[in-house]
């Protein structure tokens, strides 16, 4: 298992005053921040503002050095033994970095799996693996400037398991890339971790990416832990619930007053808009409520044209949980 | 160690293969071309042939033509070793591949090796090259030790690679290359005997010399090529090569590593 306690980054900066006058600043990147990750678990890292993302997975994958608290991976101090730990995980990142241009995929690996202490007929085999599995084996020996994004990509992912790592940590790994492209990555992700057994820490802007990927998901605004759960229960204790409408022909003013009452226990939020061709009604609950509206609906006659259930996504949550950071900033 | 060196040889070997700048290694000879013949002109045409009497009591040859081409092909195989070793890091930084580098956990003496006897393989025409031109225009080899001069060279070369780590993580830390080194080669050709003995320059000047590889390793270079001397007669100037570096060794070996530490910090957020 990987544990981070208490991690904290504090970066000094140089701020200009003039043309001579410098002065430091430290800018806290990440504080307090306590995180888990275990073998076969797909585990999100989500930033509300400026959030020091890049910067955990930076001293995770031990590129960064914490001001200060711990990070055991599978019991070795990653402080203390970096070297060790160097060789358990590895790091994704989105675009066209981490690659050298003009060698070609196969020259690519052999050299990072040679850094990794692989060689002979075990790196040969890794390779021919991974270019397998990244589909990269017709174009193993073109030089990887001649690579499309999608490629480069690819290739990358290649690059990060070369080691075959315990942990793996992706930073924004879908981005820029096709829509096929980004969802069989995706699909590749889970393979890793449930086949085999990986442990993955994902940061990603499209949050539909991380709903569908992560068992567990770490948000944290201003370097600092705001939640932790699993997707479903942020989703349930932070968004405003699921949205149920109703289109009906006509609405009689009793109806909707009766409905309110129904509706008072379930702190449900009714909103009636009226559309050219009848009446719209927008029920937004954390229950659900839609068997109760539709059998009171049933009861008072009224004719359904449509009905929709819209159901509150990690990006609504993290929306809300965003406007309240403003508002508890402003605040203070 | 040795993987990383060997692993690290290979892929600069395949890069410049494949997608060298011939114009660096033109530019490099004739850089060398240029300091040779502008000698050459120089003492044909404005001295006459004649030298200053202090000359030969400085350089401890009268062979002002031999003298000044094995400066030029010295310090042009010193301007190239030590671009190639103190480049590589900030190259792999601007080139986006220094993050998946730190990432894996290899022997920085060894990725440093690759790099500098890659480089040397490139160097090495350059340098006999200029050597064949040099001696069109009369560079004197017939009292050459030869095995003087393979070990002196190879002792110069070694004192290159370690004032390069120093060289880089200066590159690193202010991630500049264009001023960081052009400094350095200029004063390096000013002080380091180069053209003329550093006894011609005022006495302020001389520490500035003690600290450049270059002035010994020419030093000794000349007498075993120009005069045949053994590597005995050049003990001192071997001696204070080797504790250069070794100074140079221990400051760069310490420098980079604080330096990676400082950069990734600063660059990668």
């Amino acid at each position: 298992m990987l544990s981070a306690v208490n991690l904290r980054k504090v970066y000094i900066t140089k701020e200009k005053q003039g043309i001579f006058r410098t002065w430091k600043k430290e800018v806290i990147a990440v504080e307090s921040l306590d995180l888990e990750i275990k073998p076969g678990e797909i585990v999100g890292l989500l930033g509300i503002n400026g959030a020091g993302k890049t910067t955990t997975i930076k001293m995770l994958s031990t590129l960064l050095l914490p001001t200060a608290g711990s990070i055991v991976i599978d019991g070795i101090d990653a402080l203390k033994e970096p070297m060790k730990v160097k060789k358990m995980v590895n790091m994704i990142a989105g675009g066209e970095r981490m690659l050298y241009w003009r060698l070609t995929a196969r020259e690519n690996l052999s050299y990072f799996g040679s850094l990794y202490g692989l060689n002979g007929k075990a790196l040969t085999d890794r390779i021919a693996f991974l270019l397998k599995e990244v589909e990269l084996e017709e174009a193993a020996d073109i030089p990887v400037e001649r690579y499309s994004k999608g490629m480069k990509q690819r290739l990358q992912i290649a690059r990060g398991l070369i080691n075959d790592p315990c942990y793996l940590f992706l930073d924004e790994p879908t981005l820029g890339l096709d829509a096929p492209i980004a969802k069989h990555l995706r699909e590749y992700i889970r393979h890793l971790a449930v086949q085999e057994g990986k442990g993955i820490l994902l940061t990603s802007h499209y949050l539909s990416e991380v709903e569908a990927l992560c068992n567990r998901v770490y948000i944290i605004d201003r370097g600092a832990l705001v939640l932790h759960d699993t997707p479903e229960n942020i989703i349930r204790d932070v968004s405003a619930g699921a949205i149920l409408s109703v289109w009906v022909s006509e609405l009689q003013n009793t109806m909707l007053e009766s409905l309110t009452k129904v509706l008072l226990p379930f702190e449900a939020s009714l909103t009636v808009i009226k559309q050219s061709d009848g009446v719209e009604l927008r029920v937004q609950s954390k229950q659900d409520v839609t068997a109760l509206v539709l059998q009171h609906l049933f009861e008072h006659g009224v004719t359904l044209q449509r009905l929709e259930v819209e159901k509150p996504k990690l990006e609504d949550a993290i929306l809300t949980l965003a406007g309240r950071a403003v508002a508890a900033r402003e605040t203070a | 160690m040795w993987r990383t060196f060997s692993s690290t040889f290979w892929r600069n070997y395949l890069t410049m293969r494949r997608a060298y700048p011939w114009s660096f290694f033109i530019g490099h000879i004739l850089s060398g071309i240029y300091t040779v013949l502008f000698a050459y002109l120089t003492y044909i045409y404005v001295f006459a042939g004649q030298m200053d009497s202090r000359f030969a009591g400085f350089s401890g040859t009268g062979d002002y033509i031999s003298y000044v081409v094995l400066g030029g092909t010295v310090y042009s195989l010193a301007v190239s070793m030590l671009m190639i070793v103190s480049r590589s890091l900030i190259t792999e930084l601007r080139e986006g591949s220094l993050e998946a580098l730190l990432l894996t956990p290899c022997s920085r003496k060894g990725y440093f090796l690759g790099t500098g006897l890659q480089g040397l393989m490139r160097v090495g025409i350059e340098f006999s090259v200029i050597i064949l031109i040099g001696w069109i225009f009369g560079l004197n080899l017939r009292k050459m030790d030869g095995i003087a001069s393979f070990v002196v060279l190879t002792l110069t070369i070694c004192s290159f690679f370690t004032q390069a780590l120093v060289l880089g993580s200066v590159m690193l830390y202010f991630r500049d290359t264009y001023i960081s080194q052009n400094t350095l080669f200029v004063v390096m050709s000013l002080v380091s005997g180069v053209m003329f003995p550093v006894q011609y320059l005022p006495a302020w000047l001389h520490p500035v010399s003690w600290i450049m590889p270059l002035n010994y390793g020419l030093q000794a270079f000349r007498r075993s090529v120009i005069e045949g001397s053994g590597l005995w007669a050049s003990r001192n100037d071997l001696a204070a090569l080797i504790v250069l570096s070794l100074v140079y060794l221990v400051i760069g070996a310490w420098a980079i590593q604080a330096t990676e530490k400082i950069v990734v910090e600063k660059i990668f957020d």
